[in-house]
C-alpha cells in the first residue's frame, strides 16, 4: 500500500524552523533521515513524497533527499519511492541530480498519469507507459503489445526493474503498488 | 608603517585586481588603510571584497585596518543602504562620517550585504530574496517567474560553497542596476566572497596528484567549475556549480570565480572577458560573481 509523506511537514519537524524551502545539504540530510524514519515506522512498501507545499528545492538538497533515498534503498527490498505534488522547478532540480547518478523516479501527476524523471532509456520509457496502461504481464505480453522482439521488451523491463520503477518477480512485472 | 590601499573610483570586478595588488605580499606588513575617499561607485562585488579583506586580516590577527569613507555623501548613503558600514564597523577602524543606515528598500538592492556562516544563513538569504526580488526580476529584467526560482537556486548554491568549503564565513549581496558602458542594459548581480581556504587548498588532497605540475589556483578552478569535482568523495557533490552553469546558459548569464591568483569565467557572447586569467595578484579566499542580463531588451 502507498503511504504519502508530506515533505514540508518533515522539513518543519526535523529542522524545527519555519523554512519551507529545501535548500542546503545539512537540511537535505535531516529531511532524508526524517523520511526514512517515517518509512521504517510505518513499514510501507511504497512511499509517495508529496512536495506540494515545498517552496524551492535546490540541487544540493535534491541530491541529499531524493537521490540518496534512492541510492540507499536495498535493491532486494520491496520498498519503492514515488514523488507527487511537483512544480516544474522541483522537477527540474530532481531530474538534474538523478541524471547525474543514473537514477530515475516516477512522479504521480494531478491527472493520475506518471512521469519519469532522471536517466531512463527511450525503450524503457515506452515500456513504462505501456505497463501502466496494460497492467501486470511478462515480456512476451509487452513485446506483443509494442511489436517488439521479446529480447527488446525483456531488456526494457529489466532496466525499469533495476531502476525500481516497476516490480519484477519470477519473469513477470507489474506497476508499483499504489 | 601604514600600507595605503586605494579603493578604485569605480570598484567592480574589473577593478578588483588593482585593489588586490595594492595589498602587496599577503598578509601585508604593518597597518592597512583602505582609502575610499575617492570612491564614486562600488558594485556588490567591490563592497563585499572590502569586507573580505578586513575579515582576512582579522582572522590573521593583523592590526585592525583603517577605512576612510567616501568623500561623496551620496556614495556614503548608498554604501550605508547596502549594509556595508554596518558590517565594516566590526572589521575596520572607520574614519569619516557614516550616515545612519536606512533600510534597503530601494529596488536596486535586492539583498543587502548579508553574512553567510552556516546553513541557516543560506535559508535566510533564500527567504529574503524570494520576498523582495520576484517583481524586480520579472518586471524590470524580463526574467519569468520560473527563472526567478532558478535564480534563487543559483544564489543558494553559491552561498553554500562558503558553508561547505571555505572553512570560515563570507558575504553575499545582490543588486540590480544598469551596465551602461559594458552592456547597455540592466543586470542583476550576485556577489559572494569569503576569506577562506580557496579552491586550491580545498581540492588539494583529492586533485593535486592528478594535475601534477599543473596544479595551482587556475587548475583548481577548472576542476571545480568545468569538471565538477569536489573535495568530498560523495559522487553527488559538485552539482551546485553544475546547476548554476545550467541556469546561466539558459539566461545568457555569466559566472566568474576568482580564487588565490586565478579567475575562471564562463563568458557569454555579450561579454569580452577572458575565460581564464592566471598569475593575478593574490587575494585570500574565493570570490564569485554571477550576472544575469535583462532579457529581450533593447540596449538602453
Amino acid at each position: 500500500m502507498i503511504h504519502t509523506i508530506p515533505v514540508d511537514r518533515v522539513l518543519r519537524e526535523t529542522v524545527a524552523t519555519p523554512y519551507r524551502n529545501l535548500v542546503t545539504r545539512p537540511t537535505g540530510v535531516a529531511v532524508r533521515q526524517g523520511i526514512t524514519q517515517r518509512m521504517d515506522a510505518i513499514g510501507c512498501s511504497t512511499a509517495a513524497l508529496d512536495f506540494s507545499s515545498v517552496g524551492l528545492i535546490d540541487f544540493s538538497c535534491a541530491d541529499e533527499v531524493v537521490a540518496k533515498l534512492l541510492l540507499g534503498t536495498d535493491p532486494t527490498s520491496d520498498r519503492y519511492l514515488l514523488l507527487m505534488g511537483l512544480e516544474d522547478h522541483h522537477a527540474e532540480a530532481i531530474d538534474h541530480v538523478l541524471g547525474h547518478h543514473s537514477l530515475a523516479v516516477a512522479v504521480i501527476q494531478l491527472t493520475g498519469d506518471q512521469l519519469l524523471l532522471g536517466r531512463v532509456g527511450q525503450d524503457a520509457r515506452i515500456a513504462f507507459s505501456h505497463i501502466l496502461a496494460l497492467g501486470p504481464g511478462d515480456p512476451a505480453d509487452l513485446a506483443g503489445a509494442l511489436r517488439w522482439t521479446i529480447k527488446r521488451a525483456a531488456n526494457a523491463v529489466q532496466a525499469l526493474a533495476l531502476l525500481r520503477l516497476v516490480v519484477a518477480h519470477s519473469g513477470r512485472y507489474r506497476p508499483l503498488p499504489l | 608603517m601604514t600600507r595605503v590601499v586605494e579603493v578604485p573610483t569605480y570598484f567592480d570586478d574589473r577593478a578588483f585586481d588593482h585593489f588586490a595588488a595594492a595589498f602587496g605580499d599577503w598578509p601585508p606588513e604593518g597597518k592597512v588603510l583602505l582609502d575610499a575617499r575617492g570612491a564614486k561607485w562600488a558594485s556588490p562585488y567591490g563592497l563585499i571584497t572590502m569586507l573580505t579583506a578586513g575579515q582576512a586580516l582579522a582572522e590573521l590577527d593583523c592590526e585592525k585596518p583603517l577605512l576612510t569613507v567616501p568623500d561623496s555623501a551620496e556614495v556614503r548613503r548608498y554604501w550605508a543602504r547596502t549594509g556595508f558600514f554596518h558590517h565594516a564597523a566590526d572589521l575596520f577602524e572607520i574614519h569619516g562620517t557614516v550616515p545612519r543606515a536606512a533600510p534597503a528598500t530601494e529596488s536596486d538592492v535586492l539583498l543587502s550585504i548579508t553574512p553567510v556562516r552556516a546553513s541557516h544563513d543560506v535559508h535566510e538569504v533564500v527567504g529574503l530574496i524570494q520576498e523582495r526580488a520576484g517583481h524586480i526580476l520579472s518586471g524590470k529584467l524580463g526574467i519569468g517567474a520560473k527563472a526567478t526560482l532558478g535564480f534563487t537556486m543559483a544564489l543558494s548554491e553559491a552561498c553554500q560553497n562558503i558553508v561547505e568549503h571555505a572553512g570560515t564565513g563570507g558575504w553575499v549581496a545582490v543588486h540590480a542596476y544598469t551596465w551602461r558602458k559594458r552592456l547597455g542594459r540592466r543586470v542583476v548581480v550576485i556577489a559572494v566572497s569569503d576569506a577562506g581556504v580557496g579552491f586550491r587548498r580545498s581540492l588539494e588532497t583529492s586533485q593535486a596528484n592528478q594535475f601534477g605540475d599543473r596544479w595551482g589556483d587556475a587548475s583548481a578552478l577548472e576542476a571545480a567549475l568545468i569538471q565538477g569535482v569536489s573535495r568530498f568523495r560523495d559522487p553527488g557533490r559538485g552539482q551546485g556549480l553544475a546547476g548554476i552553469k545550467r541556469y546561466l546558459s539558459r539566461w545568457q548569464g555569466k559566472i566568474s570565480i576568482r580564487s588565490g591568483t586565478a579567475r575562471l569565467s564562463i563568458v557569454p557572447s555579450w561579454d569580452d572577458d577572458v575565460p581564464l586569467a592566471d598569475h593575478l595578484p593574490y587575494f585570500p579566499g574565493s570570490q564569485v560573481q554571477i550576472v544575469i542580463p535583462q532579457q529581450d531588451a533593447q540596449p538602453e
